[in-house]
């Protein structure tokens, strides 16, 4: 158990999340890719906070922890809504912005 | 030896909750093996004799947000066929996994290699104790913003999220 890897493991569920984001359509997923990716800087800060021996890493994971739980309100609520506009959860159907005014 | 087959174990469940995350097509399965990854890293945050942060993963990821979320994937009840199609998944998650993986071993190489071994920590390390003084000390004006962030968020989930009403005469 060196400091590697943990490093390894943070490097590798932050790229997951990474994937995940890129190439899944599920809303659902994407949101969870995006804690993940949170997760994974929370395991690097408090690597480096274990290393260093101070708290002041520890006290950033509990700030982004806090961080998390808003962005999980917020999305979720989010979610829902689009869910009631179109009955759909698929990322690719909320293109508005994407679209010039002849095709909407 | 134990710690190093506890990091084994836990390794385990961290990377294959978060592999099932992206590769189950039903959205209640893969919250479910996001939760194994959530509780998992509650045990690295252990292993690394952070006990608050250790309580306050399993408290704020684990027992608020995916649960949360949980939950709405069961209100949301989404059925086969509401699902978005997604046919050649694998496909582009091994493509988008070829482009991440040179982003992955860049992040690898700039964080490896700066210690080699864990040292002793110092008498109260990770304790409530130590991170209150940080935290009340050092970091109020963050802590202060967060409150503040969690309000609007609140405020902002109860106006996202409720119906629309007419406006009627």
């Amino acid at each position: 158990m060196t400091p590697d890897n943990f490093f390894l493991l943070a490097t590798l569920l932050f790229s997951i999340g990474l994937i995940g984001v890129v190439s899944r359509r599920n809303l659902f997923v994407v949101y969870m890719s995006i804690e993940l990716m949170l997760s994974a800087i929370n395991l690097v800060l408090a690597t480096f906070s274990r290393l260093h021996g101070d708290m002041h890493g520890s006290v950033m994971v509990l700030l982004i922890i806090a961080v998390i739980a808003a962005e999980a309100a917020l999305f979720l609520a989010m979610v829902v809504h689009l869910y009631r506009l179109k009955r759909t959860v698929d990322s690719d159907d909320f293109n508005t912005l994407a679209q010039t005014k002849e095709e909407i | 030896m134990l710690e190093n087959s506890l990091f084994g174990i836990l390794a385990l469940f961290l990377l294959g909750g978060s592999l099932g995350m992206i590769f189950f097509t039903q959205t209640l399965f893969s919250a479910i093996s996001f939760m194994f990854a959530m509780l998992a890293l509650a045990g690295m945050f252990a292993l690394l004799e952070n006990s608050f942060l250790f309580l306050a993963q399993i408290m704020v990821s684990v027992g608020a947000v995916v649960v949360l979320s949980m939950l709405v994937i069961v209100s949301v009840n989404l059925k086969a066929s509401n699902l978005p199609h997604e046919s050649a998944k694998g496909r582009w998650i091994i493509f988008s996994a070829l482009l991440v993986t040179p982003l992955a071993m860049l992040i690898y190489k700039a964080l490896a290699h700066t210690h080699t071994l864990f040292e002793k920590t110092d008498e109260g390390y990770g304790s409530l104790k130590m991170m209150g003084a940080t935290l009340f000390s050092d970091w109020v004006l963050p802590f202060e913003i967060v409150s503040v962030l969690l309000l609007a968020a609140m405020v902002g989930a109860i106006m996202i999220g409720r119906k629309e009403k007419r406006h009627d005469t």
